[in-house]
């Protein structure tokens, strides 16, 4: 049974060597919305293939370029389909949950934001599930989102959370330039920049052996903060 | 003249040649070829009169003309770098933007697919 909640939603799927389980993250995605696009980053394995026979529309970079290109390449292909309104980034791992995927969706059908992030460490998920976030990474994540002045200033907790919901205005002007993990700092550099208006929704991560194995690690916050260094001194 | 003398000022006249030569981009290009002429007038000169570098130095407060040039040498480097560094990013974002290209162009929609079914 195919029910579809909201019309005009895209659900922007990056994934890079994913084929284990980009199937039946693709499979659960489609079950409740009518457009998936996975883009494949150049994957070695045939996650394309799989995400494509699980029913999503796929975009296949030749060679791999990162999850900031990917997501930027989703964004770009789904805004060119007709009706599409609603954006949405969600990680290919199988770390997220559909159910906070709606929530956020219905949250920013409220019609008062233009983007809803999630967040590991919003109020209620303080019981539960989000304790099971390691306490290192915890730790980093904070400082991460604390060091960063424009996640400060937006009052942001957790802004490295691949799960986002947004509109039309913020699909057309994201020019996400990053390519690598760097992407998610930079995302909220362009919200502070735009002005647009987010809300933060707590969500739960579901932290699977599989999904903790192919997680950025955590010296990876050092090119993160240095990427951020930079970024206001390149051309665009 | 010194042998060493005879080779360092050979190889940056051959340096400067070889930059008079290239003829893209023809603006941006020409203030580096000025520059790089300032600097083999310099050069040649350093190199003739070793000496005359430890004078402009103990002017700035450096005590050898060796120093100076070394400071010259590692601010000239980091400058290199960083310049490479950004390059080099702005060349990826070219590449991303060219694989983007391609990769929209060769979408595919699930209806598409030929249905092994």
């Amino acid at each position: 049974m195919i029910h579809i909640d909201i019309p005009g939603v895209w659900i922007i799927v990056p994934a890079f060597n994913e084929a284990q389980v980009i199937g039946e993250v693709v499979a659960g995605l489609r079950a409740r919305f009518a457009n998936v696009v996975c883009v494949d980053d150049g994957s070695r394995d045939d996650t394309g293939a799989v995400a494509l026979r699980a029913g999503a529309h796929v975009v296949r970079h030749p060679v791999n370029l990162g999850q900031g290109a990917a997501i930027q390449t989703g964004v770009e292909y789904a805004r060119h389909q007709p009706g599409a309104t609603v954006f949405a980034t969600f990680d290919a791992d199988g770390q997220h949950r559909i159910a906070d995927l709606v929530a956020m969706i219905d949250r920013l059908g409220d019609g008062d934001v233009d983007i809803v992030i999630g967040t590991r460490f919003g109020g209620s998920a303080s019981h539960g599930v989000a304790g099971r976030t390691p306490p290192l990474k915890r730790l980093i994540l904070r400082a991460a989102a604390w060091l960063s002045p424009s996640s400060r200033r937006l009052g942001l907790t957790d802004a490295h959370n691949g799960l986002r919901v947004f509109n039309r205005t913020v699909a057309d002007n994201l020019t996400l330039t990053m390519s690598g993990m760097s992407h998610a700092s930079e995302f909220v550099s362009l919200i502070d920049e735009h002005r647009w208006r987010v809300a933060e929704l707590p969500v739960q991560i579901l932290y699977t052996d599989y999904s903790m194995s192919k997680g950025q690690p955590l010296l990876n916050g050092v090119n993160i903060v240095f990427d951020g260094f930079l970024r206001g001194r390149m051309r665009r | 003249m010194n042998w060493i003398q005879v080779l360092l000022i050979a190889a940056v006249v051959t340096l400067l040649i070889y930059l008079l030569r290239s003829r893209t981009n023809a603006k941006a290009k020409a203030w580096v070829k000025v520059g790089y002429l300032l600097f083999v007038v310099a050069a040649v000169y350093a190199i003739l009169r070793p000496d005359d570098t430890t004078v402009l130095a103990n002017w700035l407060g450096v005590d050898r003309g060796t120093d100076l040039l070394s400071y010259a040498l590692i601010i000239a480097f980091v400058f290199t770098t960083l310049s490479t560094y950004l390059r080099f990013k702005e060349l990826e974002l070219k590449y991303a933007r060219l694989a983007r290209a391609v990769a929209l162009q060769t979408a595919q929609t699930p209806q598409s697919r030929s249905d092994p079914t």
